[in-house]
């Protein structure tokens, strides 16, 4: 086994087995740190704009369009103003479309957000923005909603779970169920008003979603004729204690009411972007009783009024990172001491003084190396571990990607900082006085 | 380098730490001395007196105030930086009275570490370090050197010394750790190992009766330069 530099270096690292694991577990940790963040950040957008679909514009009767964005796609809240069913048909008459898909929140079921929609909601809208509902299902890659039990609603008083309601709640296909009216929340849970059961009808669960990766998995499904009847019965009972259960006959003009609208409009082929957008967009808006909102837009500039955060926690990690260089210079500092008279021999059986900081420096450079790709593996398993506790506890699926040019970059920057932080002590090694260290000790 | 050159010549060697006064005496002070290919010369003189300082000014690990110091025929002043250390490295052997050995590497390890800086090709590295140890007595070149014997150890150190074939080695103080009858058997193998190597051995002791196994031996202060009249 012939000797070589290499040699010098491992002895060096294993004789400071401990110093040497710990600063590289700082390392990692610090490069970990900064991977997981970058790759959250780009895996958490896609999220976001995978929650939006395939729609184009999002009609809402709300107070901005992200506000409407983050209700009727996100269900952060339920929209306040609704938007009578007589301007969606007047509205969607105006122009071609793909799909106009009328929605109504404001009831929930065990705090699960329920939406109220046509049947078009399944077959043409789809959480996947690339889902083109213009070709036929079967040419595509996955229908845009996959049922893993049951079947979708057909009738009144029929409801579908989103796949992470369904774990939620624990209801299952053939359960008889009761919504309640409103979101229950800490401040309306004693006000009759805002929150109460609608027991008077019950519903029943046909069917349970699989999961889709999106907001939408954590939504209860079911058809605008129901939530009309219950709340127009209401209406009825309010007026009439003594008036007969509500059939949809009874059903007034005032009763329907929706909250929002999935607007797609038509595409060229192969493509999800339709020439039609920015004027008929532009038309909507000119009417102010609606709010127009294009999901894909509000959803980039919401990241960007999280970018500041973004940029403070990498600012953080990048500290980090930079405190981990640190840690490498103290340790290898802190080493110099004891390695004076091992430095002093190398350089009587005649090494060098540029090959002595050629060693230290590239000590360093190899712990740094080593920290950085443990702590991209520590990035690939936390990131994973991340994204299954999203899905588990919000249904959202990331996918956590690691861009190869951020990863490299990170990698590369943990190089030459571990590189940089070698300089001091190997310059401390470079001046090593070799006969006042050889001398006998004691 | 001149074949026929000695293995070191000393020429108006002086020496004084550079903190030091202008007027204060040489630490070390040599007028002429010259060391014959293979020849084997005991420098005495007590504690204190410079010859340590000596062997490192021989080997140009500090630098001398004036005067010069040629191995195998080559001024090693002449020579700097990286050069000078490779020089040593092939030319200059070091035997310390703490060995001086690099912990945390096997037996097999130090000799070939001596190998690595030298001009010697890396193919023969391994062959020649092993017949060393071998010639020494160390039958376990792959244990690590703080599990040796202090006796291994001192063996460890000779092989190392003698491993690039130098001209010269520089024995400081090679027993005066050891006891006497470990002296003994170390200084047989310092001498028997520089003898079969063909290398001069310059050997510091403060130990007058170590004279007996030397034919030359010269006390460091008898090498002064001659004050001129």
């Amino acid at each position: 086994m012939a000797m070589s530099d290499w040699t010098i270096i491992c002895r060096s690292m294993t004789s400071r087995r401990f110093s040497t694991v710990t600063t590289i577990i700082t390392v990692a940790v610090a490069v970990g740190l900064m991977l997981t963040l970058l790759s959250m950040r780009d895996s958490g957008r896609k999220a976001f704009e995978r929650g939006t679909g395939n729609m184009h514009l999002l009609i809402s009767n709300d107070s901005s369009p992200l506000v409407s964005v983050l209700n009727g796609i996100f269900y952060a809240n339920a929209p306040a103003r609704p938007i009578p069913w007589s301007t969606f048909n007047q509205l969607v008459s105006t122009f071609p479309h793909e799909y106009a898909i009328p929605t109504q929140q404001g009831d929930s079921y065990l705090g699960l957000p329920v939406m109220a929609t046509s049947t078009e909601f399944f077959s043409k809208f789809s959480p996947d923005a690339n889902y083109d509902p213009s070709k036929p299902k079967e040419k595509q890659a996955g229908s845009p909603w996959r049922l893993a039990a049951g079947r979708f609603f057909e009738r009144p008083f029929e409801v579908v779970l989103g796949a992470k309601a369904a774990e939620e709640s624990g209801a299952e296909v053939g359960d008889v169920i009761e919504l309640s009216h409103g979101m229950k929340t800490r401040r309306n849970q004693d006000s009759p008003a805002e929150h109460h059961t609608h027991s008077d009808f019950p519903y029943t669960v046909v069917g349970i979603l699989e999961l889709t990766g999106s907001s939408h998995d954590r939504a209860v499904f079911t058809d605008l004729n129901s939530t009309w009847i219950i709340h127009a019965h209401e209406r009825r009972h309010r007026d009439d204690p003594t008036s007969p259960s509500t059939t949809q006959a009874d059903l007034t003009d005032a009763d329907r009411k929706i909250t929002g609208i999935y607007l797609r409009l038509p595409t060229r082929e192969g493509s999800n972007i339709s020439p039609l957008l920015p004027t008929v967009a532009a038309k909507l808006r000119a009417d102010p009783s609606i709010t127009v909102a294009q999901p894909t837009k509000e959803i980039k500039s919401l990241f960007e009024i999280v970018s500041s955060i973004d940029q403070i926690l990498l600012a953080m990690a990048s500290a980090v990172m930079v405190s981990s260089g640190i840690a490498i210079m103290l340790a290898l500092y802190n080493s110099m001491e004891q390695r004076r008279r091992q430095i002093a021999v190398l350089r009587v059986l005649g090494c060098s003084k540029p090959r002595i900081f050629g060693l230290i420096v590239t000590e360093s450079a190899i712990i740094g190396l080593i920290g950085a790709f443990a702590g991209f593996g520590l990035a690939f398993v936390g990131s994973r571990v991340v994204a299954v506790a999203m899905k588990h506890r919000l249904g959202l699926v990331i996918d956590p990607t690691f861009d190869p040019k951020a990863t490299a970059g990170v990698l590369l920057a943990s190089l030459v900082l571990a590189s940089a932080a070698g300089v001091v002590p190997a310059l401390m090694a470079y001046r090593t006085p070799v006969a006042k260290n050889l001398r006998p000790i004691g | 380098m001149n074949e026929h050159a000695p293995a070191l010549h000393i020429d108006t060697l002086r020496f004084r730490y550079p903190s030091s006064v202008t007027d204060s005496p040489w630490v070390v002070d040599v007028g002429s001395f010259s060391l014959g290919v293979g020849e084997q010369v005991l420098l005495t003189g007590a504690s204190g007196r410079g010859k340590s300082t000596l062997l490192y000014l021989i080997a140009g690990l500090i630098e001398p105030a004036g005067g010069s110091v040629s191995v195998a025929g080559r001024d090693i002043f002449s020579v700097r930086g990286s050069q000078r250390d490779l020089f040593r490295g092939t030319k200059i052997g070091m035997i310390f009275q703490t060995f001086n050995l690099l912990h945390g590497f096997s037996a097999l390890e130090n000799v070939l570490a001596a190998l690595l800086f030298s001009s010697i090709r890396p193919k023969e590295h391994d062959a020649r370090a092993k017949e060393l140890l071998d010639a020494v007595g160390i039958d376990s070149p792959g244990r690590e050197v703080t599990q040796l014997s202090i006796g291994q150890q001192q063996r460890v150190a000779v092989a190392r010394a003698v491993a690039t074939s130098p001209a010269v080695v520089l024995a400081d103080e090679p027993t005066a750790s050891l006891d006497p009858e470990n002296a003994e058997a170390a200084m047989d193998l310092i001498q028997s190992t520089c003898r079969s190597v063909g290398a001069a051995l310059l050997c510091t002791s403060h130990d007058p009766a170590m004279a007996t196994r030397f034919t030359r031996s010269e006390s460091i202060d008898d090498l002064a330069t001659p004050v001129r009249a």
